[in-house]
């Protein structure tokens, strides 16, 4: 059927495929936007910084960005499917026309994909640009991470030395991590807020967040160190000021008494 | 005693009635020989190596000498089997005569030319076939037990040693797999008569790559015996300076498959620029043509980068010099960098020869011409010339180069320009096509499925923001099992099913190659989805135990490495049970175009009995309009 109107000559868009085509992506692309934001979103879990909710709607964003492309394939795809099909061991005779070139199509696809990649670059750069200048806010507590086969230990410097294997965050106020190793790399990730830097003997590196919500996180290792890599975790409790004064003072005293 | 003999037999002249030398080499000359050179220096090297003081800071004696005995058995194994005859005569002043090429090409020997030094590039091409095979079933049996240990949480039933030594082991042998799997086989068997040459542009350089891989094997499967590759696949260090014996093993198999894999580069690279027939200009050379001189044209420049971080690598432990020891003025930085100038040119190593065999395949089974060559050639190119320009985005969060960031991010989603051209042309074929319904032909809807979800979560790891919360974990490894295997070992199990007439004279069978075919990309998407899930939830890759929150994840991955295992095996009973008792194959059972279908089956030895010459391009399907 879709042949004789094309071979009439007909508007392209008028041919049974296209409009099969386009119905499916309309169908489609809804529904792969909304499986697959749902699907990741809802896997992240709840943010715990202002960082993490800006990579959580950064993948969203991406990936309803993406589903147009994602449902026209997956359109085309199926519509080829649903053309002639043939089993058997001998060939099929051959499709009825010869096209091997379509420059509006190509010049479509290629204008799109680089509108889109431009997209995702500028939403990245804008949401790291963000996250960089934290580092450099003065008011930040500073904390010295330092990673070890296979723990992690937190230093306080502006607290009288204070050193715990706990990570204790003050809630609505910026950190600054200074990150080393004392042996091999490792990876600092504290997971809830979406922060991660690696480990590197003989360097510091840093990063920074704000935590947002009371409660308590994980911190794990992301870079493979060897044999209890696995185990090499621990908890981060985001409290109130009041409460961090409190353990912070706590901590200094029992340092002092040892 | 052997090498006594070796000297005074390919003296040329040799007495008459007696096998000459180049007869009698072959693989259990080469075991043999390799396995006693390795253990005579292992004994020389026990003696004569002097003590490390007690007041020495570095205890590396022991890494001399298992390094030493590894060298012993590569030189031993390359003698044995026959690789020094053509150079040990060249430095005498001459050179092999007509009957021992003849002899190397593998004329009239029956099954015995499979186990020799043999130069005839449909030999090496079967060849490489069967050690992908047998790689990777060992690396797929590795899996199994990586998933069967995670199956629950808390630590399996696997030390954690052994465990990560099984990753490592996992981890390095499927990506030799992958990077071999269609560029071996099918560069080898079918490329030169896709081409319409008679062979290799260099026959004892094509014997010589195929055996440097045999003799690389070895010393990674002994290394799990001396304490394994604890470090994962990259072996970052100072990790790997800490980890044990085993980790020489793993630095003299990179060692020599990086040479193994020049050599074939240089080849491929040579024959197709050189060899093609008469007529064949650029615009009529197949595409999957394109895509192996494109894989092995990477790995040029790629693989020595790799060659010389191990070396570097070895150095640090055996002379304890500090290319990457930070105390004595080294960095890891530098290796993290050598390892991924070479690491990122290598996931298109793999995945680019994929692709366009299957884009090979899709005019086919289509029955019209391919979609638009020349952007098939345009993103083929662009992909590989971009590839060597984004290895950094692995080190986003390292803290290298923080400034380098941005850069990086630009080259790594630039690349997604090109590889939606190729999305293009497959779908463009696909478009009004007569679709035969086989097996490469549903290969090809999987790789659109398998590379589109590769491909967008390769988008969110190229972000450096989103890539600070999903570097290292579990999301990463998922990624790149559905680039890798989604996308190119489905398109490498379609080549098996495609050219296996041709390379074994039999149909595979049509059954198995569905049964398999389900089997494996349901299997694949259960797992790798799962992979996803509990990757965005916060477990990190390569970890023995879990919090309790992933159990379900990955009891779900688990059970879809196990329905992959299932389809994986049907396809292996596949491949036996054709290749013995299939379907006697007509020389075209798939009426296509390319070159490698006009010659008979069994290929006779100098494949063409004359040359063709090209006059159109191989995609000449369909019927005009009148």
């Amino acid at each position: 059927m879709s042949d004789v109107q094309v071979s009439n000559k007909a508007k392209w868009w008028k041919s049974a495929d296209v409009k099969k085509t386009a119905i499916l992506w309309v169908v489609i692309t809804p529904i792969i936007g909304y499986v697959a934001t749902e699907v990741q979103l809802r896997s992240i879990g709840a943010p715990a910084s202002e960082v993490m909710a800006s990579v959580k709607s950064l993948m969203g964003i991406f990936t309803w960005a993406a589903s147009p492309v994602a449902g026209l394939v997956a359109a085309l795809a199926l519509t080829s499917l649903m053309g002639k099909r043939h089993y058997g061991d001998n060939p099929p005779p051959d499709a009825d026309h010869e096209i091997r070139n379509s420059p509006r199509a190509a010049a479509t696809w290629l204008v799109v994909s680089t509108l889109l990649c431009l997209f995702a670059l500028i939403t990245g750069l804008v949401v790291l640009q963000k996250d960089s200048e934290s580092i450099l806010d003065a008011k930040a507590i500073n904390i010295n991470v330092t990673g070890q086969q296979w723990v992690w230990n937190f230093d306080y410097p502006e607290s009288k030395g204070v050193r715990s294997e706990v990570l204790y965050l003050p809630v609505d106020r910026p950190v600054v991590f200074h990150i080393t190793s004392k042996d091999v790399k490792h990876s600092f990730w504290v997971v809830q807020m979406g922060i991660k830097m690696d480990a590197n003997p003989g360097y510091v590196t840093e990063t920074a967040v704000t935590p947002n919500k009371i409660g308590v996180f994980d911190v794990r290792c992301a870079e493979l160190c060897g044999l209890l890599h696995a185990y090499m975790q621990n908890k981060v409790h985001v409290v109130s000021q009041a409460d961090y004064d409190a353990w912070l003072s706590n901590r200094a005293a029992l340092e002092g008494a040892a | 005693m052997t090498t006594m003999m070796d000297r005074s037999a390919s003296a040329p002249g040799q007495a008459a009635g007696k096998r000459p030398l180049i007869e009698r080499l072959n693989i259990v000359t080469a075991l043999v020989l390799g396995t006693v050179s390795a253990v005579v220096v292992w004994q020389l090297a026990l003696r004569f190596l002097p003590e490390t003081p007690e007041t020495s800071l570095f205890f590396n004696r022991e890494d001399k000498i298992s390094l030493l005995s590894l060298i012993g058995w590569f030189v031993g194994f390359m003698t044995g089997i026959g690789a020094l005859i053509g150079p040990f005569r060249w430095a005498l002043g001459k050179d092999l005569n007509h009957d021992e090429n003849m002899f190397l090409a593998g004329k009239d020997q029956g099954i015995k030319r499979y186990f020799r030094y043999t130069t005839d590039h449909k030999v090496v091409g079967i060849q490489y076939l069967v050690i992908t095979i047998i790689i990777l079933f060992v690396g797929g049996t590795l899996a199994m037990l990586i998933r069967t240990n995670l199956g629950h949480a808390q630590g399996g039933w696997i030390q954690p040693q052994t465990y990560n030594a099984i990753v490592g082991w996992h981890g390095i042998i499927m990506i030799v797999a992958t990077i071999i799997m269609i560029t071996g086989p099918f560069g080898n068997f079918i490329m030169p008569i896709m081409i319409g040459a008679r062979d290799m542009a260099f026959p004892r350089l094509n014997a010589l790559s195929f055996w440097l891989i045999v003799a690389a094997v070895p010393p990674v499967f002994i290394s799990f015996f001396t304490g394994g590759i604890t470090t994962g696949w990259s072996a970052y260090n100072p990790l790997a300076s800490q980890a044990g014996l085993g980790m020489n093993g793993y630095i003299a198999f990179i060692c020599i498959f990086a040479i193994s894999t020049m050599v074939a580069g240089a080849n491929i690279t040579t024959t197709v620029v050189k060899m093609r027939a008469k007529g064949m200009t650029w615009n009529r050379t197949p595409i999957f043509i394109y895509g192996v001189v494109a894989s092995v044209a990477l790995a040029l420049p790629a693989f020595p980068v790799f060659f010389l971080s191990q070396i570097m690598s070895g150095m640090d432990r055996a002379f304890a010099t500090s290319f990457y020891n930070t105390a004595g003025g080294g960095s890891g930085w530098l290796y993290e960098n050598l390892f991924w100038i070479m690491g990122h040119p290598e996931v298109y190593v793999i995945l680019i020869p994929s692709v366009a065999a299957l884009m090979e395949m899709a005019p086919v089974f289509t029955r019209r011409p391919l979609f638009s060559f020349n952007l098939a050639v345009m993103g083929i190119a662009g992909i590989s010339g971009l590839s060597v320009l984004v290895w950094a985005h692995h080190m986003y969060i390292s803290g290298w180069a923080p400034l380098l960031n941005a850069p990086f991010m630009l080259t790594t989603e630039l690349i997604s320009i090109p590889t939606g051209m190729l999305f293009l042309v497959l779908i463009g074929t696909l478009w009004r096509g007569r679709l035969w319904m086989t097996m490469p032909t549903a290969s090809i809807y999987a790789l659109l499925w398998n590379f589109m979800i590769g491909g967008i979560t390769g988008i969110y790891l190229s972000d450096v923001p989103a890539d600070a919360f999903l570097h290292g974990s579990m999301y990463v490894t998922a990624h790149f099992h559905y680039t890798l295997m989604g996308a190119g070992l489905t398109g490498a199990l379609a080549s098996l099913v495609f050219w296996f007439p041709k390379m074994t004279g039999r149909m595979f069978n049509k059954t198995l190659s569905w049964v398999s075919f389900w089997l494996v990309q349901i299997g694949f998407n259960v797992t790798f989805i799962g992979m996803f899930l509990v990757g965005l939830a916060g477990q990190p890759r390569r970890v023995e135990s879990y919090a309790e929150v992933f159990s379900r994840g990955n009891l779900i991955t688990t059970m879809g490495a196990y329905t992959i295992m299932a389809g994986m095996l049907v396809l292996l009973h596949g491949v036996i049970s054709s290749w013995r008792s299939g379907v006697k194959a007509p020389m075209n059972p798939w009426q296509a175009k390319t070159l490698e279908w006009t010659v008979p089956n069994p290929v006779p030895l100098e494949n063409f009995e004359t040359l063709p010459v090209v006059t159109s391009d191989a995609y000449g399907y369909g019927k005009a309009k009148s």
